[in-house]
């Protein structure tokens, strides 16, 4: 059974490099925070046409999915939730009249989860109302009042975000002073640091951002956010996206130099953008009380107890019956090439990257202007250039020191936005890793009788049936082991009434099990048709297999060369 | 389960006298056949495989074998029986195999070799039997027991390999150039040198070989020079991959019957190191412990068995016992490859790949069906440019996946290519910046036009005469280069133990740089480019580690060390916000001098007097570590004092620490500080410095006979009291010396 297991390596050894992969380490950056601040004025609790949930409702669920994947991605980021407009106050010395806090800034868990739970759906709304009710209207208290959520925060905050959602676009319904103390409040908050955005929600008639929230918000990033233009979120899928892709905020995983030869050399941040989800590991708990236990590794001598201090060991590997002994520094040593970069070797049609020649997850380049100027102009001269010329350009790879070199085919990707103007791929060039020799391994390939031109057509019009376009949004949450073991962890945490909710919404979306059925349905005669025309009558190829288990043969015997 | 079958091979190599023959200027054949079999041996150490290897020599003084009889196989000794091969061969190999003064027949030394293989394994499995012969055939051998020798060769299904100094056709002779490694073997000799003996015996061996192996069995015949370049690699981790037989299905009634291979993984390295103790490298002497303990001041101890497992859920932690874990495991169905439907291959990007592995899928090897109805959907999906995704689980076990499965139709044979894909939970949305519409990256034409002048000069896709395209750079065929160093340095230390490691080979290091032909076509193309483009290193003020950077690069030190001296030296605002140091401590010295001075607990001039106290401290253990921690404590030194305007106490320090170096043997820091242009302070950067910019660019470069004399930039102001105050005080220089002068320094600001 062991090999069974060497063919497919558990999740506990991919790991490894987990550590790095995390994109971005805490100590360095600090945390990433975000506000949400929630009108809650009655506008917001009007509920669409044809039962279309209302815009309040449609917020808690995107606040509630943005929680649920931090607790996956990012659970030491902090998060708050604070209404405004409301009848009821709920802050420190409730200074601020109509301004309640609902979560204060703090790492998302799984009782605040449930919180976002109460507040949604037509129970939501009566909750909310019971709770909190709707009252005036200041956006500069509940600035004022958020910007104090900051300052309580003893940690580094590497990103501060707030996302305001409303519909209303003239909160304070002419009131120039209170227009005026909110836009000198939101401008202390962008002073230190917080950066503003508006998720408008849809208002009939609609949102008029030039009223008044354009003063609040903070300016585009770059020229290319369109920011304001864009229209009022009306579906979810929409509010999500759009508040997904402000609340990423993109780590790079190391910053390289990228050497084109003689000097010239530029700077790249190095991103992960596809990494196998994996669940956390595992930490050791004290049994009486919970609380995280840490481990200690000591050495020490076998013969008289003395600690061994790294000093007092040294590395061995036995080869053809000999020990071989290395210090630990040499052992490091044999593993370091050169300094951790990029280094051009040259050009190669795309026709070159071979389908197959796959070993790992791609990584994602972008210039870095900070680390050296002008590497935005260069990278985006040799972005064009290859991708004009169908080219990938071959490089050797050294993410870290002490770390050997593998060759990387960067592939051009130049920028494309989706229909709503947002960035579906973003400029730079993907890092693609290849094989070496070592990595391709001989298999001995079966050779067999081939099909003939009508067995041929007749698979056709089977793929022809069953076709559809692939987007990996179709597997859209539904990593089947992600859900089960999320839906443990909350399970075990939550009342009954939850468990039901979470259960419906795991099942609800496990499309990556084949719908037989509809498959069956779609194919129709055609199964039995394709396999008249391959498979003779006595023939059940859902039988056990005659051959037994065995390696694959290669028949190379030890020859000097 | 049977063990994969396995070799046993007899290396048969002439030590006879003419084998110690060379032509000027060129290695003789024995040393070459040496290196030949001393590298195979080492391959075959390292690829611990169970294949056996024994070593027969022709030629010796003596005789030890045993046909040896009535004067007959004389001069042919086994020196070693058919076993696995060790590190005992390889010393024995390094340090036995000498010249021999005799010659001896290669066909009697065959006949010998033949038996020896067929005594040792009689009764053992053998997949295959091989005698490999190195010789210069320079030797009257007696040809009439040749048809005798062939047959029994061919009854005993023992096949042979030929080892020469020259190559076995005259024109067919392989250019020993090329990218390969070893001593600059001679190239091949040319055929026309050869002796009466050699032609024979050439004729002997193009007899033999094609009548083993009829035409093919000259490519079984190598010169020893094209062999060392071949066997200087060292063998690829050679793994047999499992077939995982599974069956296809679309939809519920259509079944195929399947068997996957791994064909693409990223292998590691099989062996992983042992921990040993230092002195008597016993492995049996470290004792590892793991404890527990809380997260307390204390560190409170607690038993194993008192723990349990448990898992982050946000903020959360959930205790899970045993049971909750295997329930948590995701319950599949077991293995399956199924059919979720079909999409156009374009659909598929290359860059959403996931996974470590490309799976190839075959139809079982004795099932014709299966494979005609495999063949009709890989036939069917190239021609419709289509992919099948599935869902992939390996076992009952195992993880389900989604992926893409690619139509491959290669002259031989045809399969499916499974790759895994993303969910949709593995991918990071992130937005980037605009870089082709932003004004400000925007490239010029010229600059564009460089670009693509430079791309063209660097393509590694060249036409060659017949206008076929050629990858002069195929990654798939490098080794590894860490399996080379790391087998490299293993044999070279199982060899001898003492030396330090050897460097990178160098037909190794070439195999990882550009090849030769791009780097001179695409100079000039660079050169423009460098022209057109500005790039300037950003230099910030807190990033400055230039010196760690610096030592990094310039020593082939392990870089372990550096990172950690780098993170002390980090700069820390919470911790300075915290506001307690009130001295320069040793641990992090940079740091709370900078504190220091920022908070103005103590005055200027003792802060730096601390610090300098520290860097002579360190600078008193000589090492490379504690130069790094110095270099940065002077930058910061520096720094402070030219942001405060106080070049003096900087300026003094800097002086009398050069005029120590000598003394204290500090030169290999003070190049640290040259490479990090750590020098005085300049008029030009404070007002009250008393040296020119280019008194100070001339400090740290190091005049042989400076000893005592002072420094030559005194006569400048005013302050030339101080200074000769200062080298008065240094009638001998040591460390304590050296604090009694910053004592004094501070003492007369």
């Amino acid at each position: 059974m062991a090999e069974w297991r060497k063919y497919y390596p558990n999740e506990d050894d991919e790991v490894e490099e987990d550590e790095e992969d995390s994109g971005g380490d805490y100590k360095l950056s600090g945390r990433d925070s975000l506000v949400f601040l929630v009108d809650a004025s009655k506008e917001m609790f009007i509920k669409g046409e044809d039962g279309e949930p209302s815009n309040f409702d449609m917020t808690m669920q995107c606040v509630r999915s943005v929680y649920t994947s931090k607790i996956i991605s990012s659970d030491k980021d902090l998060v708050a939730l604070v209404f405004y407009g409301t009848e009821q106050s709920k802050n420190p010395r409730n200074s601020f009249k109509h301004v309640y806090i609902y979560h204060d800034l703090d790492s998302p868990g799984s009782q605040r989860v449930l919180d976002i739970d109460k507040l949604l759906g037509e129970k939501g709304a009566q909750f909310a109302e019971k709770t909190m009710g709707s009252g005036e209207t200041s956006l500069g208290d509940a600035l004022w009042c958020c910007s104090n959520l900051y300052s309580d925060i003893k940690l580094r905050l590497s990103h501060k975000r707030l996302m305001i959602f409303t519909c209303r676009d003239d909160p304070h319904g002419g009131d120039g002073a209170k227009d005026r103390q909110a836009r000198t409040k939101a401008a202390d908050l962008k002073e230190t640091g917080v950066v503003i955005d508006l998720m408008h929600l849809t208002k009939p008639g609609g949102f008029d951002v030039s009223l008044f929230f354009c003063d609040i918000v903070s300016p585009p990033e770059d020229e290319s956010e369109l920011g304001l233009q864009i229209e009022p979120c009306r579906k979810l899928e929409d509010l999500q996206k759009r508040v997904r892709a402000k609340e990423l905020k993109k780590r790079s995983q190391s910053r390289l130099t990228f050497s084109l030869g003689e000097g010239v050399n530029l700077a790249v941040g190095v991103y992960v953008l596809a990494r196998t989800a994996t669940k956390p590991s595992a930490v050791k708990l004290h049994r009486d009380t919970n609380e995280p236990v840490r481990t200690k590794t000591r050495y020490f001598h076998a013969h008289n107890g003395g600690i061994l201090l790294p000093n007092d060991m040294k590395r061995a590997q036995v080869y053809g019956k000999k020990q071989i002994v290395m210090e630990k520094d040499e052992v490091d040593e044999i593993k370091k090439f050169d300094d951790p970069g990029l280094v051009l070797m040259g050009f190669k049609p795309m026709d070159r990257l071979k389908l197959h020649h796959h070993i790992r997850p791609v990584l994602f380049i972008y210039p870095e202007e900070e680390q050296i100027s002008g590497s935005s102009c260069m990278f985006t001269a040799l972005l064009l250039k290859c991708s004009e010329k169908n080219l990938f350009a071959l490089c050797r790879y050294i993410p870290r020191c002490n770390t050997p070199p593998r060759f990387v085919a960067l592939v051009p990707q130049r920028e494309e936005l989706d229909q709503g103007q947002t960035q579906a791929t973003p400029p730079g060039f993907h890092v693609i890793f290849l094989p070496f020799a070592d990595d391709i391994r001989t298999v001995d390939a079966h050779v067999g009788p081939t099909a003939s031109d009508e067995q041929v057509d007749k698979m056709k019009e089977i793929v022809h049936k069953l076709r559809f376009k692939y987007k990996c949004v179709v597997f859209y949450k539904l990593c089947p082991v992600h859900s089960s073991y999320f839906l443990r962890s909350e399970m075990f945490l939550m009342d009954n009434c939850s468990i039901l909710i979470l259960l419906l919404s795991h099942t609800l979306c496990v499309p990556s099990v084949p719908k037989v059925q509809m498959m069956d349905a779609r194919l129709g005669p055609l199964a039995q048709e394709f396999k008249d025309l391959v498979y003779p009558p006595d023939y059940n190829p859902e039988g056990k297999p005659a051959a037994k288990r065995k390696t694959g043969e290669i028949s190379n015997g030890l020859t000097l060369m | 389960m049977a063990r994969a079958a396995k070799s046993a091979l007899v290396l048969c190599m002439d030590v006879g006298f003419s084998m110690s023959n060379s032509e000027p200027g060129q290695e003789p054949s024995f040393e070459q056949a040496k290196k030949v079999i001393q590298k195979f041996v080492q391959r075959q150490v390292f690829a611990e495989n169970k294949d056996e290897v024994g070593l027969v020599l022709f030629g010796t003084d003596g005789t030890k074998n045993s046909l040896a009889k009535d004067g007959q196989y004389e001069n042919i000794t086994v020196h070693r029986h058919l076993m696995m091969p060790d590190f005992e061969l390889l010393e024995e190999i390094e340090n036995e195999l000498q010249p021999g003064g005799q010659q001896a027949d290669w066909l009697d030394a065959l006949v010998v070799c033949m038996d020896l293989l067929q005594k040792e394994t009689m009764g053992k499995k053998f997949e295959r039997l091989n005698i490999v012969l190195l010789t210069d055939l320079n030797v009257q051998t007696s040809a009439d027991q040749l048809d005798v020798i062939i047959d029994s060769l061919k009854k005993a299904g023992i096949t042979l390999q030929f080892f020469l100094p020259f190559p076995v056709d005259g024109e067919d002779r392989a250019d020993g150039g090329g990218d390969g490694p070893g001593p600059s073997a001679a190239p091949a000799r040319p055929g026309k040198g050869l002796s009466r003996q050699q032609t024979q015996g050439l004729e002997m061996v193009k007899n033999i070989m094609t009548s083993l192996e009829e035409e093919d069995g000259l490519e079984e015949v190598y010169t020893f020079s094209d062999a060392l370049q071949k066997l200087s690699i060292f063998k690829c981790i050679d793994r047999r991959p499992m077939a995982w037989p599974c069956q296809l299905t679309i939809g519920s009634s259509l079944t195929i019957r399947i068997v996957g291979y791994k064909a693409v993984t990223e292998e590691k390295v099989k062996k992983s190191w042992a921990i040993v103790e230092a002195q008597s490298h016993q492995r049996d002497d470290v004792k590892r412990e793991t404890v527990y303990c809380l997260d307390d001041d204390n560190e409170t101890e607690v038993q194993k068995d008192d723990t349990i497992q448990g898992f982050r859920y946000g903020s959360d932690i959930v205790p899970f016992s045993k049971v909750d874990e295997d329930q948590m495991k995701y319950k599949s169905d077991g293995k399956c490859f199924s059919v979720l439907g079909f999409t156009k291959q374009e659909l598929i990007r290359r860059h959403q790949f996931m996974g470590s592995q490309v799976v190839k899928v075959f139809a079982p090897r004795d099932d014709e069906h299966a494979a005609v109805a495999l063949s009709a959907l890989i036939r069917a999906l190239d021609s419709l440019k289509m992919a099948a995704i599935v869902r992939y689980a390996y076992d009952r076990r195992s993880n389900p996946q989604v992926g893409a499965a690619f139509p491959c139709i290669k002259e031989k044979y045809e399969c499916l290519l499974y790759v895994q894909l993303p969910f949709m939970e593995d991918l990071r949305q992130f937005t980037f910046p605009v870089l082709e519409n932003n004004k400000k990256f925007t490239p010029s034409e010229s600059q564009l036009s460089a670009v693509d002048v430079l791309i063209d000069s660097m393509m590694l896709v060249e036409k060659d005469e017949d206008g076929e395209s050629v990858d002069v750079f195929k990654v798939n065929h490098i080794p590894n280069p860490q399996f080379q160093r790391l087998f490299q340095c293993l044999h070279h230390r199982g060899v001898n133990p003492d030396d330090p490691l050897p460097p990178v080979e160098p037909w190794l290091k070439r195999h990882l740089e550009q090849p030769q032909a791009v780097s001179a076509r695409c100079h000039c193309p660079l050169q423009d480019v460098k022209t057109k483009f500005p790039l300037k290193v950003v230099v910030k003020k807190k990033e400055q580690k230039t010196s760690a950077d610096v030592f990094g690069s310039s020593a082939d030190e392990p870089d372990a060390k550096k990172v950690k001296v780098d993170e002390e030296t980090e700069f820390n605002l919470a911790e300075i916000a915290k506001g307690n140091i009130t001295s320069v401590g040793s641990v992090n010295p940079v740091r709370d001098f900078c504190t220091l001075v920022r908070q103005k607990t103590v005055s200027f001039d003792q802060a730096c007097q601390q610090l300098t106290h520290r860097i002579e401290q360190l600078l008193g253990n000589r090492s490379p570590e504690y130069y790094m921690k110095s270099t940065a404590c002077i930058q910061a030194f520096r720094d402070q004092s030219v942001s405060s305007g106080n070049a003096e106490l900087f300026n003094s320090y800097m002086q009398s620490l050069k005029r120590s170096v000598p003394d204290r043997n500090l030169q290999e820091f003070w190049d640290l500080l040259i490479q990090d242009a750590l020098t005085l302070i300049s008029k030009d950067e404070v007002d009250g410095s008393t040296f020119s910019k280019q008194d100070a660019n001339q400090f740290l470069a190091f005049e042989q006979k400076e000893e005592v004399q002072a420094a030559p930039v005194q006569e400048d102001t005013g302050d030339v009291d101080d200074l000769v105050s200062v080298s008065c005080l240094f009638g001998c220089f040591n460390d304590k010396h050296i604090i009694y002068y910053i004592c004094e320094c501070n003492s007369y600001l």
